[in-house]
């Protein structure tokens, strides 16, 4: 960006397709930090996985938690046990923290964690291992997600309701100012939102009015002194995603920059360009990604990385890819070594970095930049007429329009408005030999090593202080109370060797849980079609043969807090003329089996992306038996399901699976129907 | 159903096992006329058995996003851990789609009951297409509820003529507000003011708006019912942080009543009306169908009153 000052260089040389460094002479680009998001198993495995990566060339780190971590269970809680390891690694106490950076120089790492309601207290065993091992905690860098927004929105791991979310928020980035002056205490993340179906101009408006939300409670709270405010605004970072609209994506990230720019200056007055900087990682879309043909997610991660590396005024700061088999469960090492092999030829093999901004001057591109910009501000002010985005989460606006956005999504690729290949479009291909390995091309977690977890954490809890842990969760307690700064208790915590669960059940007796509204009442789905119609006729035969409509019970089992599919089966369900109980996420499968059976429901759906499908469909079916309806309530399961399970899910006595690759969702109601025709024994054809 | 299958039916439901009780609501949720036998012998047998109606019915009617739910949810959780003896049933209205029929009974996520509680069951029920709060199965669903349980929580959807139904089928009426600006309980006081028995202002956590809505709600009252001796109660609650409930749950006990055979014969024959106008709206309906639809009938007649005139009622006129 700098313009040459060399003396010695003239004019006519310093050429505007050229890059030049503060000295005048030529350079290029030094790269984004390339992260796989990653961990499984236990700390022991993630650590073995880290460091291969590492040695891979991956040049950060991106720590993915299980469940129970992040929403504040420890390993051997009857809501864990599951999931633990599942969908990431399980960390119970600071000894399991040691063991998941063994051999990583803290120090020296830039370390993202994902991980938003528990945020604090990981961050506080980062630091108390720094302090244990006696590195400079000062130096830390990386970034906690800890945006509790999006969660309420999209991604279900919440625990405590707004107001004191925010405040652990705040919180952080206070302690953070003076202690840990590297670290972005929340990344504001929309990533979740654009997976919920959020629309380029949706993803603008929430983020930055979520952004607002954080910087005005910050503000409002007055702890940081008003010239330091600027700090606090240069340390908010963003986590976004990038679709297969590349040009779209990447006139996104250039309105994303600009606006930044525009609400840090004249919101907030801050005059140092740098704290105004739009800093940005990203993990591409895993939405869009197939079952079908999963081999053409390759090209799709492919093409999303384009969008946000492409454009240099708008390029990210970390990148991280998924594997092209994430659609069927978890990748293998090898899958996550093909994507960071992706971004290393993207950054060293092609001539990307070598050039100024390619896409100054287009007039398409700026028109569409100005039009994206224009309609996230009429959205911002929207949110902001409505008492700011808080007020729009708990009002349950921000929800609806994201289903509202979701089911548009789903109806255009049931029409064939929206191509997918593969899916509505080329769907007769050969088979993958990528998914014929003695594996069948897919990650399975050890279930040796959840034992491994759990007997790490009685360990802990039989040698630590009793007196110090006692000690260490009153002051907790107190500090929650009186409203005084919770990072210096949890880290006394931390170093206590107090479990996740307990600093969770702490704050929890403190602040409450929050049940977020769900989204879908009200909603419409715009699909009609013949078969729609022909669902909604059986409905009305069932009703005159049996004296009640169709009644579905979607529940949501275990800490799951993907519910996307479960809300467009619910809105689905109710336009295909059923009645439909749909009670959110994280339900217990003994709150489902109530559910069930108090309503005299016609047919369960269970709806599980977390992998812990044979667990929590046995626990309903079981529960189901035990309170005299075994034989009455049908049980079907949807979700990211291996082939290799179904057979298992079958014996159990599921009666439907429903797989990523049923999204024709009059297919799918047309099934669930014959399910409840037959159980009720008016199958009518 | 046989009788033996029927006398265990209602033999699990007094004994308020879950399974048998849901069947047996599902039994009184069927409106067709051919259910109506069956619906007649499970009362038969229910007096067989002794259960007599017991339940005092409080109706809690309210604008959407008053917080009704959560409110109804936690009171019948509260009761029934207070009082080892006492058994609590809630009945939550949901709007239906008068396009596909279908609804979403979403006042569930709202209530945490605990598992397993017998003395606590909270049924959904579809408003079913009918305007007004309440479902065509809700006054028979509450005949059953009534003799099982010792109170009986009906929660209607949103405001509408509801108030007036409610009136007739609860023993007391609720009506939940929200704190809201001055305006909108103006708007409200038109008939609605004089139905409850009480006010209920909920989610007055949020302070200062609550205390304006309490004043002008106190207001209304005093204009929308001059006169009454002692005006109703406005109890301010809020279910987050349970202010108020015990105030509700007083209020709920010092009325607690049971409706004397006169008053359930007089509530019967209400209902009664309410059927047959609305079974034989639906027969003239039909009829109107037969003779080729509003549309065929408009078609065929030069003007509206001349179909007026077209159209052949089942049973002519008196006169």
């Amino acid at each position: 960006m700098s313009s040459p000052n060399d003396p010695g260089q003239a004019p006519a040389e310093r050429l505007p397709h050229r890059l030049y460094d503060a000295d005048g002479n030529p350079t290029k680009d030094r790269p984004w930090i390339f992260r796989t998001y990653a961990g499984h198993s236990s700390a022991a495995a993630s650590n073995a996985l880290y460091r291969k990566n590492l040695a891979a060339g991956q040049t950060g780190l991106s720590v993915a938690f299980d469940l129970p971590t992040q929403t504040g269970y420890s390993s051997d809680h009857p809501l864990a046990l599951p999931e633990v390891g599942k969908v990431g690694v399980p960390i119970n106490t600071i000894d399991d923290m040691h063991q998941l950076f063994e051999g990583i120089p803290l120090a020296e790492m830039n370390t993202s964690m994902t991980i938003n309601a528990t945020a604090m207290w990981l961050l506080a065993l980062y630091i108390g291992v720094a302090r244990e091992r006696g590195e400079d905690v000062r130096k830390l860098q990386g970034t906690t997600q800890n945006d509790i927004i999006k969660e309420y929105l999209a991604r279900g791991t919440y625990i405590f309701p707004p107001e004191a979310s925010l405040r652990l928020i705040a919180e952080m980035y206070e302690y953070c100012l003076d202690n840990l002056p590297k670290w972005n205490a929340s990344n504001i993340c929309s990533y979740h939102l654009q997976e919920a179906g959020a629309t380029p101009v949706q993803e603008l408006a929430f983020a930055l009015a979520n952004a607002i939300g954080v910087l005005d409670t910050i503000r409002e709270r007055g702890v940081v002194p008003a010239d330091r405010f600027p700090e606090v605004v240069g340390r908010i970072s963003f986590f976004v995603n990038s679709g297969i609209r590349f040009i779209e994506e990447m006139c996104k990230m250039r309105a994303f920059v600009e606006l930044w720019d525009e609400i840090t200056r004249d919101r907030y007055g801050v005059t140092d360009p740098k704290q105004r900087l739009f800093r940005y990682g990203v993990q591409v879309n895993s939405l869009g990604l197939t079952e079908q043909q999963p081999e053409n997610n390759a090209w799709r991660i492919l093409i999303e990385a384009l969008g946000v590396t492409l454009s240099r005024k708008a390029r990210c700061r970390a990148l991280q890819l998924p594997a092209w088999n994430e659609a069927l469960s978890l990748p293998r090492p090898w899958d996550q070594q093909w994507s960071l092999r992706l971004q290393q030829i993207l950054a060293y093999e092609t001539d990307l970095l070598e050039y100024p901004d390619i896409f100054d001057g287009s007039v398409v591109i700026e028109s569409k930049v100005e039009e994206l910009k224009r309609q996230a501000r009429e959205e911002i002010a929207r949110i902001e007429a409505m008492g700011g985005i808080r007020a729009a989460v708990e009002s349950g606006y921000l929800k609806s329009q994201l289903v509202r956005s979701m089911s548009e999504r789903v109806s255009k690729i049931n029409s064939g408005e929206l191509v997918i290949v593969g899916v509505n479009r080329w769907t007769d291909g050969l088979p993958s030999p990528l998914l014929t390995g003695e594996d069948g091309g897919i990650f399975k977690v050890d279930e040796a090593e959840t034992r491994r977890t759990l007997e790490a954490l009685a360990a802990v809890k039989a040698k630590r202080d009793p007196a110090r842990v006692q000690a260490a969760l009153e002051a907790l307690e107190a500090a929650a109370r009186s409203g005084a700064n919770l990072m210096e208790p949890s880290i006394e915590c931390a170093l206590a060797r107090v479990t996740t669960g307990e600093w969770a059940d702490t704050l929890r007796r403190v602040f409450g849980e929050y049940r977020p509204p769900t989204g879908v009442e009200g909603q419409r789905l715009y699909v009609d079609s013949d078969r729609v119609a022909e669902v909604r006729r059986r409905a009305e035969e069932f009703v005159r043969r049996t004296g009640h409509r169709p009644r579905i019970v979607v529940g949501k089992p275990g800490l799951d807090g993907h519910s996307n599919g479960a809300e467009v089966i619910a809105v689905a369900a109710r336009h295909c003329g059923f009645d439909v109980v749909y009670s959110g996420i994280r339900l217990t499968p003994e709150e489902i089996v109530q559910s069930a059976v108090e309503e005299a429901a016609d047919v369960i759906g269970l709806s599980i992306l977390s992998g812990s499908h044979l667990d929590l469909t046995r626990q309903v079916i079981e529960g189901l038996r035990a309170a005299g309806a075994g034989d009455s309530i049908p049980v079907i399961v949807g979700g990211i399901i291996p082939k290799d399970d179904h057979e298992a899910l079958r014996a159990l006595g599921v009666r439907q699976i429903f797989t990523p690759a049923d999204f024709d969702l009059a297919d799918v109601m047309s099934r669930i129907m014959d399910v409840v025709e037959e159980q009720a024994g008016v199958r009518a054809r | 159903m046989t009788a033996p299958a029927l006398d265990e039916l209602v033999a699990g439901a007094i004994a308020l096992e879950k399974w048998p009780l849901a069947r047996l609501v599902r039994l009184f949720e069927d409106a067709r006329p051919e259910a109506v036998p069956g619906k007649a012998a499970a009362i038969a047998a229910l007096e067989a058995h002794g259960a007599l109606p017991r339940a005092m019915v409080a109706g809690f009617t309210g604008t959407p996003g008053s917080g009704k739910s959560t409110l109804v949810g936690e009171l019948a959780a509260r009761m029934v851990a207070r009082d080892q003896a006492v058994s609590v049933a809630v009945l939550a209205i949901d709007p239906s789609s008068h396009r596909s029929g279908g609804s979403i009974l979403g006042d569930r996520t709202r209530v945490h009951f605990p598992i397993g509680e017998r003395r606590l069951y909270f049924r959904s029920q579809p408003s079913d297409r009918e305007l007004g709060g309440m479902g065509r199965a809700t006054y028979p669903v509450v005949r059953v509820l009534e003799r099982l349980f010792d109170y009986v929580f009906v929660e209607t959807v949103g405001i509408g003529q509801s108030e007036v139904e409610i009136e007739r089928l609860a023993d007391r009426v609720y009506l939940v507000l929200q704190p809201l600006g001055g305006d909108h309980i103006q708007f409200m006081k038109a008939g609605i003011m004089e139905v409850p028995h009480a006010f209920i202002l909920n989610k007055c956590d949020v302070g200062a708006a609550a205390r304006r809505s309490y004043h002008a709600l106190r207001a209304s009252i005093d204009f929308a019912r001059p006169g009454e001796a002692s005006p109703p109660p406005i109890y301010r609650t809020s279910a987050l942080s349970g202010e108020g409930l015990d105030d509700v749950l007083a209020d709920l006990a010092a009325h607690r009543t049971v409706r004397d055979p006169a008053g359930r014969r007089e509530r019967d024959r209400y209902f009664l009306e309410k059927w047959v106008r609305d079974e034989y709206g639906r027969f003239g309906l039909e009829l109107l169908e037969r003779q080729g639809g509003a549309e065929g009938l408009l078609a065929r007649a030069a003007t509206f009153e001349a179909a007026q005139a077209a159209y052949r009622p089942p049973i002519a006129p008196p006169g």
